[in-house]
């Protein structure tokens, strides 16, 4: 519920009664008109939803988006700042990128060779190269990419669209999080948790292999037997509810039962993979034989029929989290660049383009705001003794696409070598300032009370970087 | 706050107009204090101040307008001051202020006259920073003694009680009346509900309603007060607001098995009604306080309850980031669990709103220096000295036997030192293996089966688990041709792995013949062993295996390898033959050639010696060894810090600023007498100080603080709604005067919860009935001035706890490690996966739950259980469809709806259907059944049986609501 501070400032903030349930609830039952999370926006959204991919481990701007003829030039050299330290201490020479950057689209924008076909939509992209974070490790670097904070306990993006926006489809969840094959990412569930919102509004947690728990009718219970005891449920209710007027949670509670058994029969629907044609499934690659990225396709069919079933926000991630061996399961190359992004490329980048193109074809994408990140880039020097890249959080890049955006733009640059941003210098506040801009939401007023403080997801910072948007 | 913009239009309008007005009566020159200061003040210095410094600009002083030039006197078109406060073009926001309301068209003007006129600042003039509460603010004033008001007009069967005659009045003077009594069914459930966390049994209820005596109620209370589930359920109050949490947090996230003796503390606390005063002591220096006494040396698990970055770091100014927002989080705790202040406000600044200097949080923060997120010794002095005395004379004998050994590798490796090269030529005349690449060549032999055994590692002890990027096997007749690889038809099989939940395969054998160089096969245990079988018989000459055949690594930083091993082949896999081993191969490291040398320089009589010795420390370490270890728990070290504690600019440990002393908080100073210690006071005086100043009889805040969040958990919602906020943010009271008045008490009855429950419970207001009444919900929809019982529904724990308890398979057993809802894997960082089964062994009270941090199980996530990385002052009540998909068909639900069952035919007989109706009522409702409602349960039961039936009773709303 949303904290009424004040029985004077009621009208404001809401009630017990009615900061409880969502948009959903609040049609079904025609009761909730107070509810601050109605759909209410500050001005004309550009885009309805949101689809997040990210890549977890510090995917490296230096080798996938941010070309830098420079870096190349003086491979093997050092930095003018030396053997400087870093989360894993030392660093060595600079390193360039084990691949080429090629040109690609009307625009000509640079982009590794590793990923063809995701470079075919790269006139669609707005790349923002001048990113920035607080962290400099995994944990807290992707909470901070999703929460705007480093610490625990903050409701990740989806969570405050769910909360500001409410839910397009009654029948399910208002927010996903799609979870890789091999994994969570760095700090799991943090990601996609409500924090001090309602949990309501929490991101489920799931997967073209993994369905919502819960959702099946036990084993034991016939249908008949079901179809009985959800009669005598609603009798015991309805007498409850005759003894106890005037308690709108009651309703609310039996308007929840009957979305439950809704979501019984149009979850399974939305997760049915089946009912897509043949070329589809070979278009995302869902039947590859590198199971990780067959499963990763999955996820990103999982994804688009999420969205067009009106999903609020769908978070896809490709990759998971810091395992026994650097770089292995996600893209934290620390020490293997070459042979970590040769198998992490090929998994992300036909069912990513996929992805894109169906969105594109569908009409998805006029509603629908897509965001790639991850937590922050690489060094451009080489992680002393080894063969791959030390965290770096002081320039990366991520790429907006889709409703709202203009493609094809580059907003801020890093140095010429990529180890810092020095060209208007973008924030995840700002990032998330621009996000929410493009659904509508002054970002400045989006905010919940906590212990004290008015939170926002973009804390007290951020601006809009309308340099990007269409 | 939606509208805030229109809003802000239409005063843009309303100031133009002034603007005009304004402009033709100026004459006078401007006046920098009285005229410029306050508007900086209002729309500038929020931000721009000395302790904040956005854009690394503070407009306190004139000293950063003039370095930075952003006024140019005389010329206010050339000054950035006055171009960044200008809206541009028609209503775009201006640059500047970024937050809160732009400047008025007659503050602009007002700051060009002042520029244009010179741009005079007085010397020395500081503009100070912005809040919006002062020290007059309600909640920091002294508490007032207060009489109850008497009422307008007084009410029959209303009591003149203190609680009563407050509400009462508020009531009248809102035009509201109050309910009639509740009857004793509800009450009973109600207040059992509320202060044990689980329904009242029937027997209770009946004996209750039996009950003639008029003081029948206060001896229910007495003895839900006396129950030890009072200190579970008050308790697990206490944890929420403390943000008590059983795993690190961030990205690892490793559970903690030595939290719970802090949670136990807690309950015992609260079984004991410990005085909150000592309370507080206790968890801030309980081993300053309680020294060598376990049972309150432990209440320092509250400074260490939170979550923290145990990653590590390579950078140090990362590293001091995050010690400070380890302490971050330990100043926030007692700020607002204790005086209800956001003090982790003023982390970066002074705080906004409240007037609470940026200073404060630093003093805090002194006091907190010392302290390591770690487990420490929880033992009796006595324990800690026994256990000393039996182990210092065993420590004596083992230096001395470490010391011969010592001297006799001194002697011998002088020795060697003369014959090193030699030594090791004739010892071992082969290179150490490589992790790039080690081959071995043998006479060629026929095999289906090729084993190669790792018997020790390279890594630091030797006895580490072992990686390899490839194996490969060649034919003696076709050199070049590796037989082991996957693609020719040979399988690989390991004897162990490192195992991933998350991908079982992750650090498989398949990865030993894939012919690539990349991922690599970890073992799951010291050493290890492979096999690789062909598809048919094979003449074998050679192999070769490496950890990093691309040369990624310098040879140090790669995995730990292959140091001592053996090859040997089969043909039918039960018959082996060695072929090669790692024999004559000079030791990989140095330190095992020097033990390696050593062993072979010994002469015999120095051997025996040598052998003895050895014994010797073999058994004084086995001895050692079977000393019980002293029990440990996650409550803290102490110890001095090392340097001052100084503000941070802006909260950066980088920009240093002046050292700050430990003393008392500068928003109180003017009713709670002061204190400053030294610099470098001993870190214990500072705590201890700390907490004598927090629970000072004239600390206002504390007794509030304590009064409301016991009203809170009896009402639902405290005289404040905000318990662990009093500032200007926070709400304000709905019954200042009530507040006050139990605040009162709370000093007059010496701290002690039990006394201020009794006040309240036994008050009018609490035993009204919950009914609605159209008209008063007119005015106050939801009954925050209490002219009804506002009904609500039960927390998480309570929920499952009811469940257990209805279906007779509640454990009550107290105290103790906790359980897990959830699979806990550890891959480098942990994993909780919810379970789908739960054993007999979760069949306890969910107080005792393991919770981590952002980890939401089932049930108990989906009712709001909050999440434990931040205090949580008080519960979120969501609905959700998810929450009846878990109460329909979580097994745990079906499991529970089976036992309820069972139980029904245990005690009311296997046919006799309307008594196991009756008696499931009184279970699970505490009421009998209405006729038609056993109509329709007979009906249920007899078509799909007693389960069907039981599972619907736990998911009615009569079951988890209270009215």
């Amino acid at each position: 519920m949303s904290i009424d501070r004040n029985t004077d400032r009621r009208a404001w903030i809401g009630n017990l009664a009615t900061g409880l349930a969502g948009i959903s609830l609040a049609k079904l039952t025609g009761q909730f008109t107070e509810n601050k999370a109605l759909g209410k926006t500050d001005f004309v959204p550009r885009a309805k939803r949101v689809l997040q991919i990210f890549c977890p481990g510090g995917a490296s701007h230096v080798d996938l988006w941010d070309y830098k003829p420079e870096l190349e030039r003086r491979d093997g050299q050092y930095l003018p700042e030396g053997a400087f330290l870093s989360f894993m201490g030392k660093n060595g020479p600079l390193m360039k990128s084990p691949w080429k950057f090629r040109q690609r689209g009307e625009t000509g924008s640079w982009v590794t060779e590793l990923l063809p076909q995701v470079g075919a939509h790269i006139d669609n992209m707005a790349f923002i190269h001048s990113m920035t974070s607080k962290s400099n490790t995994h944990g807290p670097g992707c909470q901070f990419m999703n929460t705007g904070f480093t610490a625990d306990g903050f409701p990740a993006n989806g969570a405050w669209a769910s909360y500001a926006l409410g839910s397009e489809n009654d029948n399910l969840p208002s927010y996903v999080a799609i979870t890789d094959v091999r994994g969570e990412p760095p700090s799991g569930p943090a990601n996609w948790g409500s924090g001090f919102l309602p949990a309501e509004h929490q991101g489920i947690s799931l997967n073209a292999d993994r369905p919502i728990r819960n959702l099946a009718s036990p084993a034991g219970i016939s249908p008949r037997a079901e179809q009985a005891s959800r009669q005598f449920l609603d009798l015991l209710n309805r007498h409850h509810q005759e003894r106890n007027p005037g308690n709108s949670q009651l309703r609310a509670r039996i308007a929840a039962y009957q979305l439950a058994a809704r979501m019984q029969l149009s979850a399974p629907e939305a997760g049915d993979l089946a009912q897509e044609t043949h070329a589809t499934h070979d278009m995302y690659g869902t039947l590859d034989s590198n199971r990780f990225k067959a499963a990763y396709a999955r996820n990103c069919l999982l994804a688009r029929r999420f969205l067009e079933r009106g999903v609020r926000f769908v978070t896809v991630y490709c990759a998971s989290r810091a395992s026994g061996v650097d770089g292995l399961m996600n893209w934290d190359a620390h020490k293997k660049l070459k042979a970590d992004y040769e198998r992490h490329c090929p998994i992300f980048d036909q069912p990513t383009a996929a992805l894109l193109t169906d969105l594109k074809r569908s009409g998805l994408l006029d509603e629908t705001l897509i965001l790639w990140t991850s937590e922050f880039g690489r060094m451009p020097t080489r992680q002393e003794g080894t063969a791959g890249r030390d965290h770096n959080p002081d320039g990366f890049t991520t790429w907006m696409m889709g409703a709202g955006v203009k493609g094809g733009v580059h907003y801020g640059a890093t140095d010429p070598l990529g180890r810092r941003s020095v060209q208007d210098i973008a924030t995840v506040y700002d990032f998330y300032a621009t996000v929410l801009h493009v659904l509508g939401l002054d970002f400045q007023q989006l905010g919940y009370y906590h212990n004290g403080i008015e939170r926002r997801l973009t804390d007290v910072h951020g601006h809009v970087i309308s340099e990007i948007l269409a | 706050m939606w509208n805030r913009g229109s809003f802000l239009f239409v005063l843009f309008l309303m100031n133009c107009l002034l603007f005009w007005n304004w402009q033709l009566q100026a004459a006078e020159p401007i006046d920098f204090r009285s005229q410029v200061a306050p508007i900086l003040q209002q729309h500038c210095l929020r931000c721009h101040n000395p302790g904040k410094t956005n854009g690394k600009l503070s407009l306190a002083t004139a000293t950063h307008l003039v370095d930075l030039e952003l006024v140019v006197p005389g010329m206010p078109d050339q000054s950035r001051l006055i171009e960044v406060i200008t809206p541009a073009t028609g209503d775009k926001r201006p640059l500047m202020p970024q937050e809160g309301a732009v400047l008025a068209a007659s503050e602009i003007a007002l700051l060009r006259t002042w520029v244009l006129e010179g741009a005079v600042w007085p010397v020395n003039f500081q503009i100070e920073t912005p809040v919006s509460a002062n020290k007059s603010w309600w909640s920091l004033q002294p508490i007032s003694k207060l009489m109850p008001p008497s009422s307008l007009k007084s009410i029959p069967n209303w009591p003149t009680s203190p609680v009563d005659q407050f509400v009462l009045r508020r009531l009248q003077d809102n035009a509201l009346t109050p309910s009639l009594s509740a009857d004793r069914l509800a009450l009973i459930r109600r207040v059992t509900f509320d202060l044990t966390g689980l329904p009242p049994t029937p027997e209770g209820v009946q004996s209750f309603l039996a009950d003639q005596d008029p003081t029948a109620y206060e001896k229910l209370l007495d003895r839900l007060l006396a129950s030890p589930q009072y200190g579970e359920r008050w308790g697990r109050h206490w944890l929420d607001v403390m943000r008590f949490g059983e795993s690190n947090g961030y990205e690892q996230n490793h559970v903690r098995d030595n939290a719970w003796p802090f949670r136990d503390y807690v309950i015992q606390s609260f079984n004991e009604d410990k005085p909150f005063d000592r309370f507080v002591l206790e968890q801030l220096a309980g081993d300053v306080v309680g020294q060598g006494n376990p049972r309150i040396e432990v209440a320092t698990g509250f400074l260490v309850a939170g979550s923290f970055d145990s990653v590590g770091n390579g950078n140090p100014i990362a590293r001091r980031l995050i010690r400070a927002n380890t302490l971050d989080d330990v100043i926030a705790a007692t700020g607002s669990s204790f005086l209800g202040l956001t003090i982790n406000c003023c982390r970066c600044h002074d705080h906004k709103f409240d007037p609470i200097a940026q200073l404060d949080y630093y003093r805090v923060r002194a006091a907190f220096e010392g302290l390591q997120q770690t487990a420490r010794v929880l033992a009796t002095t006595e324990q800690k000295q026994r256990h000393d005395a039996q182990r210092a004379p065993l420590l004596k004998q083992l230096s001395a036997i470490e010391a011969q050994i010592t001297e006799l590798r001194r002697t011998v490796d002088n020795r060697i030192n003369q014959e090193r090269e030699t030594l090791i030529e004739k010892l071992f005349p082969r290179p150490p293996v490589s992790k790039y690449g080690t081959t071995e060549s043998f006479t060629p032999v026929e095999a289906k089966f090729v084993r190669f055994t790792i018997l020790r590692s390279t890594g630091g002890t030797g006895k580490s688990a072992v990686s390899l990027d490839e194996f490969e096997i060649f034919s003696s007749e076709v050199p070049n041709r590796n037989l082991a690889l996957a693609k020719s038809g040979a399988k690989a099989s390991v004897r162990s792995m490192r195992y991933s939940n998350d991908d079982p395969l992750a650090y498989g054998a398949h990865h030993l013949n894939d012919g690539r160089f990349d991922a690599v096969w970890i073992s799951g245990e010291p050493g290890g062993q492979l096999t690789i079988e062909f598809p048919k018989i094979e003449k074998i000459g050679s192999a070769t295996w490496s950890v990093d055949r691309i040369r990624a690594y310098t040879p140090t930083r790669s995995g730990a390898f292959s140091a001592e091993y053996m090859l040997e082949a089969s043909r039918d896999g039960q018959h082996w033959t060695a072929v090669a081993g790692h024999s004559g191969r000079q030791p990989y490291d140095e330190s095992h050639l020097n033990d390696q040398l050593f062993i072979e320089a010994l002469k015999p009589k120095e051997h025996k010696h040598h052998t003895a010795l050895l014994e010797q420390q073999k058994s004084v370490r086995q001895q050692l060894a079977v000393i019980e270890v002293l029990p440990t728990a996650w409550i803290g070290t102490f110890s001095e810090p090392a340097e001052p504690t100084y503000l941070m600019q802006g909260g950066d440990p980088e920009k240093h600023g002046p050292n700050v002393a430990p003393a008392s908080l500068g928003v109180l100073d003017q009713v709670v007498p002061s204190y400053r210690l030294a610099e470098d006071a001993p870190e214990a005086n500072r705590r201890e100080k700390l907490a004598r100043w927090i629970t000072h009889s004239e600390n206002p805040l504390t007794p509030r603080v304590l009064a409301n969040r016991i009203w809170h958990y009896h009402f639902g919602r405290g005289i404040v709604a905000t318990p662990s906020d009093l500032g200007y943010n926070g709400g304000r009271p709905s019954h200042p005067q009530l507040l006050d008045w139990l605040a009162q008490q709370v000093l007059v009855r010496h701290w002690r919860w039990k006394p201020i429950h009794r006040l309240i419970l036994t008050s009018q207001t609490y035993r009204q009935a919950s009914t609605f009444h159209a008209a008063a919900a007119q005015i106050d929809a939801d009954a925050h001035l209490l002219w009804r019982f506002p009904p609500r529904r039960l927390t998480a724990e309570a929920i499952r706890d009811s469940i257990l308890e209805v279906a007779g398979r509640l454990d009550h057993k107290m105290g103790g490690a906790g359980f897990r809802l959830y699979e806990y894997t550890v891959d480098n960082v942990a994993t909780y996966y919810p379970r789908d089964d739960v054993g007999q062994e979760t069949y306890r009270r969910a107080v005792y739950h393991q919770n981590a941090r952002a980890v939401k199980v089932d049930l108990l996530g989906e009712y709001d259980l909050p999440e434990c990385a931040l205090p949580a002052p008080h519960r979120n009540m969501t609905i959700s469809p998810l929450q009846a998909l878990t109460l329909q068909n979580h097994s745990f639900m079906i499991d529970m709806s089976r036992s309820f069952a069972d139980r029904l035919i245990r005690e009311s007989g296997p046919d006799k259907i309307d008594e196991q109706v009756t008696r499931a009522y009184q279970l699970a409702f505490a009421r009998n059944p209405v006729p038609e409602e056993t109509v329709a349960a007979r009906s249920l039961i007899k078509d799909f049986g007693l389960l069907v039936f039981c599972r619907a009773l736990y998911n009615a709303n009569e079951f988890i609501y209270v009215h």
